[in-house]
């Protein structure tokens, strides 16, 4: 019997239902009709659709190197050192007073719980990060190979990640709304990028305009060069921050920094790009100002670099690359820090 | 006298065109032919389309709408008084409810006009528009007439005995060919006469369109489509053998050959001159799936009828027809439709299919006028999708209710009945499909239309359809951008 052969299941015949891909049929000619999945009930079911199984997840890390394992050692070393001596302490507390010891080992044991908390949240956000990396990955794998059904879990994965998000439930109910609809791989990560990353970019520019803004107007106004040092960099770690809670990474202490090392890294790579599609940009825009006024050029520079930092966290954050969106280039966000300082001293 | 004629129907039509143009400028109009041999689901399309623009369906890719730049959209007054209304309201009726069924096929030209209020984003024209769309139905077999335009009778005759006589044809055609053996061409005229050859060859062309040989390259077009001419003289001819002998006067040959030009200059030409040559977008659908049922023959004869249906679309500039009609449309799209009695997986190769067929038209022919895209789509899905498990094997199949008599694999439904349907994969090769050696096993099945769905409040949602934003877009996207 040709396997291929055209045929109908009657529904009423088959042991109607849902089955998974890897049970074991129950006799050599059983049927079963599964519906193709909705989107609804892959949420249901697993709350979170694991994608720990592609491969870029686990591409970083897990290699061995003098530095981590000095790092390792000293850490044990402390935390023998930390936990011996609060070991002691409270054991020459108990000596003195039952009572005084009793609370002592009480809140040692809360030390121990918030500690362990704390870094199960470091961990999360890693892991939220390195998720929201492995998506962009995919996507652009998606995009290549057609293959509809894993876009439909893909973009039931990312509706998830914003599931927390109320400003995203419109996005989500179209998307839920279009996922048992025939679309092609491509349109769906595009209608998805347009209707529910959109929003977050618009929100994200916006920030990183203002940012930029701050920063050159505190700069012009700074009386020393090591406030505006300051100012600058606590705003591009400001920035980085809120622009990474928009794409929905919510990093802790760890995750932010793994945040600030692909930053330098996208930074490091885009900076000579940057410079080059907006050098006349930059060259006017900062020779204008600081022929205008040495404190004035200062400050559209520093814009200048708050602007670009923030791009680069857009970059790094977005969980798809830009395609069915335009990428956001500077003059988008620093377009205006430069018409502005060209424009006040003309009027002042 | 031909040449004569010609340049009075260019300035005709160039007076015209201005006049349109002065007219566009003031309240753009868009006019969309849609076009297909029968049962290619032209009705059904239409009637999806108007329907999901005008109660804001799911159109995801259809960029004005996902945008939320389309304020209103409401059916208004045809322009052509002549033409008959498409009955958009009662193919609505006809598919909801329990006794649902697909509406009456197209049997003539028909039009309907929708008002689209929109806001432009293009950054010259921005703010509110108003885009009127003249949606023009006619069956795709009015277009096999184009090559007979330049054809004389005899050479019709000739041509129409040799294609009975080919193998796929030669059994559909015996009662023909056995009416005119017994018929005299150069004997005395009679009505009677022309009426049996003509209803002989009538039959002959209607039974190699039925299942199961559904063939497609049946010229003359209104033979099967007669649209409101039914009976008249001038569709009451039939091809004969001449031989190579003169034909006297008042012979039936001679009648036939009046009539024959009647057809040409009261029936076809008038089409081509006052309705396609003034349209703007045209969408070709084309039903692959029932040849695919009925064999390589079939494929191989719709391709043959696509090339003329073609030739339509790239009438080169020194030709005869070329100075009676210069058709100026702008973007054909070729629809490969029914997509939803497949699982979404093959879709890319039915698609391919349909891309090969066009593609080798085209190559065919020198020059490409219009902007050209090949789509599989639905415009209303009756099914959704499966995975079957038989045994060690899975199938990927689609859920519906099968029409009443529709069968497969020995199986017959009674239009009740829900089942999963697999019908076989399409070949990864699409040239696979139209080779005769291929022997492809496949049956697609037809199902009944979809109940509809309703939400909370009763009303009815966005119909299910399969790529029919996309067809939008390539159709009238730039003009709504």
């Amino acid at each position: 019997m040709a396997s291929n052969r055209p045929r109908a299941f009657r529904l009423h015949e088959a042991e109607n239902g849902n089955f998974s891909l890897e049970d074991k049929p129950a006799s050599r000619n059983a049927v079963a009709i599964a519906p193709d999945r909705s989107l609804e009930s892959e949420l249901a079911e697993t709350g979170d659709p694991d994608l720990s199984l592609s491969p870029a997840v686990g591409a970083r890390g897990g290699r061995l190197s003098f530095g981590n394992v000095l790092a390792f050692a000293l850490s044990g070393l402390a935390l023998i050192g930390l936990s011996t001596a609060i070991e002691r302490g409270i054991a020459s507390l108990f000596d003195q007073n039952a009572w005084l010891g009793g609370v002592a080992s009480a809140l040692a044991a809360l030390a121990g719980l918030a500690l362990l908390g704390l870094l199960g949240r470091e961990a999360l956000s890693i892991w939220r990060q390195r998720r929201i990396t492995a998506m962009r990955k995919e996507a652009t794998q998606l995009r290549e190979n057609r293959d509809a059904l894993a876009a439909r879990t893909f973009v039931a994965a990312l509706a998830n990640l914003y599931a927390h998000r109320p400003e995203t439930a419109r996005a989500r109910a179209l998307l839920a709304e279009l996922d048992r609809d025939v679309l092609d791989p491509a349109d769906r990560l595009a209608v998805a990028e347009r209707e529910l990353i959109l929003p977050l970019d618009i929100e994200a520019r916006r920030l990183v305009a203002a940012s930029a803004q701050r920063v050159s107007i505190v700069t012009a106004l700074a009386p020393r060069a090591v406030f505006d040092v300051l100012f600058v960099a606590g705003q591009s770690l400001w920035l980085v921050r809120r622009v990474s809670e928009i794409y929905g990474s919510r990093p802790g202490f760890l995750g932010f920094l793994a945040i600030i090392r692909r930053v330098l890294s996208y930074l490091a790579i885009t900076g000579g790009m940057a410079v080059g599609d907006s050098l006349v940009q930059q060259v006017l825009g900062h020779g204008i100002a600081s022929r205008l006024s040495a404190k004035l050029g200062e400050g559209v520079l520093n814009g200048l670099l708050t602007a670009r930092v923030g791009l680069a966290t857009i970059e790094a954050c977005r969980p798809l690359p830009f395609v069915a969106v335009p990428a956001p280039k500077l003059s988008d966000v620093a377009g205006a820090l430069i018409r502005k300082s060209v424009a006040k001293p003309k009027g002042g | 006298m031909m040449a004569a004629l010609g340049a009075y129907q260019e300035a005709l039509l160039a007076a015209r065109s201005a006049a349109q143009a002065a007219a566009n400028w003031w309240s753009p109009r868009l006019r969309l032919g849609v076009t297909g041999l029968t049962r290619s689901g032209k009705t059904i399309f239409i009637t999806a389309l108007v329907r999901a623009l005008v109660a804001g369906g799911r159109l995801p890719m259809f960029a004005a709408q996902a945008q939320g730049r389309i304020s209103a959209v409401r059916l208004t007054f045809q322009p052509d008084d002549a033409v008959a209304r498409f009955p958009y309201e009662e193919n609505l009726a006809a598919m909801r409810g329990p006794d649902r069924r697909w509406p009456d096929s197209t049997r003539r030209i028909s039009e309907l006009s929708i008002e689209i209020d929109y806001e432009s984003a293009a950054s010259w024209f921005r703010g509110a528009r108003r885009l009127t769309l003249d949606i023009v139905d006619y069956p795709g077999e009015w277009l096999l007439d184009l090559p007979l335009l330049e054809q004389s009778y005899a050479e019709f005759s000739r041509m129409s005995v040799a294609a009975a006589r080919e193998p796929a044809r030669i059994s559909l055609s015996a009662e023909w060919r056995a009416v005119m053996a017994g018929i005299d061409p150069r004997g005395a005229a009679s009505d009677a006469q022309a009426t049996k050859a003509a209803d002989a060859f009538r039959r002959y062309l209607l039974a190699a369109r039925a299942e199961p040989h559904a063939l497609s390259l049946l010229p003359p077009g209104r033979f099967l489509m007669p649209g409101d001419l039914e009976g008249s003289p001038a569709l009451t001819f039939a091809p004969l053998e001449l031989g190579e002998a003169a034909v006297p006067r008042d012979s039936l040959a001679d009648l036939m050959e009046r009539r024959f030009e009647a057809y040409k200059n009261h029936v076809a030409l008038p089409f081509f001159r006052d309705h396609f040559a003034r349209l703007d977008r045209q969408i070709v659908l084309v039903d692959l799936l029932t040849p695919l049922n009925a064999g390589a023959g079939a494929v191989a004869d719709l391709e043959a009828a696509l090339d003329h249906v073609l030739a339509a679309f790239r009438v080169g500039r020194n030709s005869l027809l070329s100075t009676l009609f210069a058709p100026r449309i702008e973007r054909v799209l070729f629809a490969a439709t029914k997509a939803d009695l497949l699982h979404h997986t093959s879709h890319d190769r039915l698609q391919a299919i349909l891309g090969l067929l066009v593609e080798r038209a085209f190559r065919r022919s020198r020059e490409r006028g219009a902007k050209t895209d090949v789509l599989a789509l639905s415009a209303l899905r009756s099914t959704h999708e499966a995975t079957v498990r038989e045994g060690r094997s899975m199938l990927a199949a689609v859920i519906g209710v099968p029409e009443a008599g529709e069968k497969i694999d020995g199986e017959e439904f009674d239009g009740t009945a829900e089942a999963a349907i697999y019908p076989g994969d399409l070949p990864q090769d699409p040239k696979a499909a139209l080779d005769a050696k291929g022997g492809l096993d496949l049956r697609f099945v037809r199902f009944r239309p979809p109940l509809v769905e309703k939400d909370g409040l009763g009303k009815i949602r966005g119909a299910p359809h399969i790529r029919l934003d996309r067809a939008l877009e390539f159709l009238m996207g730039d003009r709504l951008a």
